[in-house]
């Protein structure tokens, strides 16, 4: 297995792992003309849940957009997202994984990744960004682990030179 | 019906507590979830989402004298989706089965079986794990 250097020293543990207790699963739907990732995460958050692990289950987009990694030439990182490629719709949804989290400063935050097959039956995927992936008539449908008390939240890490989602040490939000 | 011979084996459960996890850079995507479920006490467990990327990624497709390998070098690998289960071997170790889908830096995307010791983590990989409890037969 190969092991590249990182910009920074790593640290301990090498795995983050916090039991909790299961908040229950929900399936939620969302409709035509939303964004993919600020109508899921308003959608939740108005739900009052904020921290939850997301399977993306079907749905279209009308117009998306996905980053890819590539080597990050500058050194500053290991790798790094490359330009978006921008998918005219209609892109139908195959599957995607998301997490809804916190941002350093307590916002909620979903970071989701997705395949999808364009119009002429290509197959995508990527990051998905928000504010660029509007659904199409099919909307989308995701299956919702809801995590009772906190889940993810963002801190930087030195060791990837990256913002990222960590497991924090709270038992309740 | 098609009258074809096959078994059906049916397991009743319930699904348990979560395990909320990253595994940092190098460890090994099947590994590292196995030993990630063992620490939260999840010998039974089901992936209910993961997001993350891989340095390099060797997944596998095909079986017995078919069964072939695909790797894809990095790194900035991404996981786009990730499906399975950990179900623990006769030492009550769990052992995870993880299929799903990466796209490497020309947005070209592969499929299949994650292969064990050749799937090393890039950046993080961010995973809510739940376990799985069988009821006692």
């Amino acid at each position: 297995m190969r092991q590249l250097k990182h910009p920074g020293a790593g640290t301990e543990p090498r795995r983050i792992v916090q039991p909790r207790e299961a908040g229950g699963s929900l399936r939620l739907k969302l409709s035509e003309g939303a964004d993919l990732l600020t109508g899921l995460t308003e959608a939740l958050v108005r739900r009052g849940i904020t921290d939850a692990g997301l399977q993306l289950l079907a749905g279209a987009f009308s117009e998306m957009q996905y980053l890819t990694g590539q080597p990050d030439e500058s050194g500053q990182r290991l790798a790094t997202y490359g330009a978006p490629t921008t998918l005219p719709g209609p892109v139908r949804l195959v599957g995607g994984n998301g997490i809804l989290g916190r941002d350093a400063a307590g916002k909620p935050l979903l970071h989701c990744h997705a395949v999808v097959v364009d119009r002429e039956g290509r197959v995508h995927g990527g990051h998905l960004p928000p504010n660029v992936c509007k659904l199409g008539p099919a909307g989308v449908t995701a299956l919702v682990t809801v995590i009772d008390g906190a889940g993810f939240q963002v801190s930087y890490d030195a060791e990837t030179n990256y913002d990222i989602f960590q497991p924090t040490g709270e038992q309740a939000a | 019906m098609t009258g074809a011979d096959f078994e059906a084996e049916f397991e009743d459960g319930r699904f348990g507590r979560l395990a909320v996890v990253r595994l940092k850079p190098d460890q090994d995507l099947v590994e590292g979830i196995e030993a990630a479920a063992m620490e939260a006490g999840i010998a039974y467990g089901v992936v209910r989402a993961a997001v993350g990327s891989l340095v390099d990624a060797a997944l596998g497709y095909g079986e017995a004298e078919d069964a072939s390998i695909v790797t894809v070098e990095g790194p900035g690998i991404e996981i786009l989706t990730l499906a399975g289960e950990l179900r623990p071997d006769e030492n009550g170790q769990a052992r995870a089965l993880l299929q799903g889908t990466i796209s490497d830096a020309d947005a070209k995307v592969y499929g299949g079986t994650f292969l064990r010791g050749a799937n090393p983590i890039c950046i993080t990989l961010e995973l809510v794990l739940q376990e799985w409890v069988p009821e006692a037969s």
